[in-house]
């Protein structure tokens, strides 16, 4: 997996233009809606209406309860991805055997969309945490188990020869060496992993009423709060918006620590 | 490089063997009841469980309708991102004008859209194709876009040493430059467009193989449940080898970029 270059380019178009007049179309878009849908509509309410349908949420326990336990799920899931899928990844890039031994069989497990896996994993797991975490991992684990061991493969033999004939020790080496090359990738493994991790903790929550933001949207939808539904589209995008914006400034400082590097082989 | 993706089941022996090992450990580990778990049918069972929806029909019906729905949703998304695409990708103003706008709406989990859009359309094909469409439309946006912009600035000038119309530019030098790189976009963009399918049934739309998984979790048959996990899985995987070979053959000169960011 390379880096999602269209990503970097976004990023490069995105330079040349400031963000405020960028939001124009957006803001248009949501003031002809509130011009011209002045009357709460059941299907497409204004967003004054959603406003007031976010402070009537937030006045609420139960929503900041459906936020952390969604939080909390999403945080654990994307944890335990990240931890098995470095070790699987580093296990993989440094052997050629296990590489072709596990990758028929994890091709194929990559193949199956996580939705797919939900019912499986609640028949199997039952309703519950380790169920909510199960589902998250399956989806999210590939980018980071792939970049890593992307990035682990193109360590250069040579440089790992030159820590031969420099004594270096296993730690030195792991420090010098592996995590130069493993961290830039495991970061974009992260990158591709948190949208993924997002998208099916909501997805859980939603299919099978398991308390979350997922449920509440679902519910909403059922009494036919529309208001609320659409506050609540609002609020998860924005809760995606953080997130994405949290982890990249995280990346950018680690990234400072361990620049990426170019090896001669790659 | 490793790339799972190039280790072929056929040369491949031994991740053939692990695969073949696993599904015998599996089988075995139920078959001699050293392993009690109620809901986990054996290979066996899943492959009986295969035959029998494709000897009824259901199957058939099933991924037909999903099929439909995200092939559906998948060329709507194209229709509607290409375009927009070319125009942010060869206008600066417009890039200017509007490119926070889809920042701001790209991250949006395209999950958080189903309940909005069952309110909308209810239980019909209709959800169904909004649920797909709204997600699906970012990869070709994105991928067409940012390839428009990053076609050469000299290609541009061959065109104007040539005194080539602006049309003409668009159609012989900007797209066949920038035509693998919108066919990455709508490559991701077709494998999202399965995956929604299935969830818009499973959330709503009570109809194919998303509305089988859940029919037949219900209704306590994990065999017949296991064997559509497995046709969703090979079905995702088929589509996408399916339009990889058809770019390839389009394009062969763009193989490589083809092929990354899965």
């Amino acid at each position: 997996m390379k880096p999602p270059r269209r990503l970097g380019s976004l990023r490069a178009l995105w330079r040349d233009a400031p963000a405020a007049r960028g939001l124009l179309p957006l803001a248009a878009l949501l003031v002809l809606w509130q011009v011209l849908q002045p009357n709460p509509s059941p299907y497409f309410p204004p967003p004054s209406l959603w406003w007031e349908a976010a402070l009537r949420l937030g006045s609420r326990a139960r929503f900041w309860e459906a936020l952390g336990a969604t939080s909390v799920y999403f945080l654990l899931g994307l944890a335990a991805a990240i931890a098995l899928g470095t070790a699987v990844g580093v296990l993989l890039g440094q052997s050629r055997l296990a590489a072709r031994a596990l990758g028929s069989l994890l091709e194929f497990m990559r193949a199956i969309p996580p939705p797919a896996v939900v019912p499986v994993a609640a028949l199997l797991i039952g309703y519950g945490a380790a169920m909510r975490i199960a589902v998250i991992v399956l989806a999210a684990v590939w980018p980071v188990l792939l970049n890593v061991a992307a990035g682990v493969n193109r360590i250069d033999p040579l440089l790992m020869d030159v820590s031969g004939t420099f004594r270096l020790t296993a730690a030195q080496r792991i420090r010098r060496i592996v995590l130069p090359a493993v961290v830039p990738a495991l970061l974009l493994g992260i990158r591709v992993a948190i949208p993924l991790a997002i998208v099916v903790a909501l997805l859980v929550e939603m299919l099978t009423s398991l308390p979350g933001l997922g449920a509440l949207m679902i519910e909403s939808q059922r009494n036919y709060q529309s208001s609320e539904a659409y506050a609540l589209l609002v609020l998860v995008g924005l809760f995606g918006f953080l997130v994405n914006h949290c982890f990249a400034a995280v990346e950018a400082a680690v990234l400072r620590r361990w620049p990426p590097r170019r090896f001669a082989s790659s | 490089m490793i790339d799972l993706a190039r280790l072929r089941w056929g040369r491949n022996a031994p991740g053939l063997l692990t695969a073949l090992l696993c599904v015998a450990a599996w089988e075995l580990v139920l078959r001699a009841g050293w392993l009690q778990y109620e809901n986990l049918p054996p290979p066996s069972a899943i492959a009986l469980g295969f035959v029998e929806i494709v000897r009824n029909g259901q199957l058939a019906s099933d991924a037909a309708h999903t099929l439909q729905a995200a092939l559906a949703g998948w060329i709507v998304a194209i229709a509607a991102g290409a375009p927009l695409g070319l125009l942010l990708g060869s206008s600066l103003l417009a890039r200017r004008y509007s490119l926070a706008s889809i920042e701001v709406l790209r991250p949006v989990p395209g999950i958080a859209f189903a309940p909005v859009a069952l309110l909308l359309f209810g239980f019909s094909l209709r959800m169904e194709a909004a649920v797909i469409v709204l997600p699906a439309v970012w990869p070709v946006l994105v991928n067409t876009a940012g390839s428009v912009a990053a076609v050469h600035g000299r290609l541009h000038e061959v065109g104007e040493t040539l005194r080539l119309p602006r049309g003409a530019i668009l159609r012989k030098i900007v797209l066949p430059a920038a035509a693998p790189g919108i066919l990455v976009g709508a490559r991701l963009s077709l494998a999202l467009a399965l995956v929604l399918a299935v969830i818009a049934e499973m959330v709503g739309n009570p109809n194919g193989l998303g509305y089988a998984l859940v029919r037949e979790q219900q209704a306590l048959r994990p065999d017949l449940m296991f064997a559509y996990v497995i046709v969703i899985g090979a079905l995702g995987a088929l589509l996408n080898a399916a339009l990889i070979r058809l770019a390839t053959g389009v394009f062969p000169f763009a193989s490589g970029p083809l092929q990354e960011s899965r």
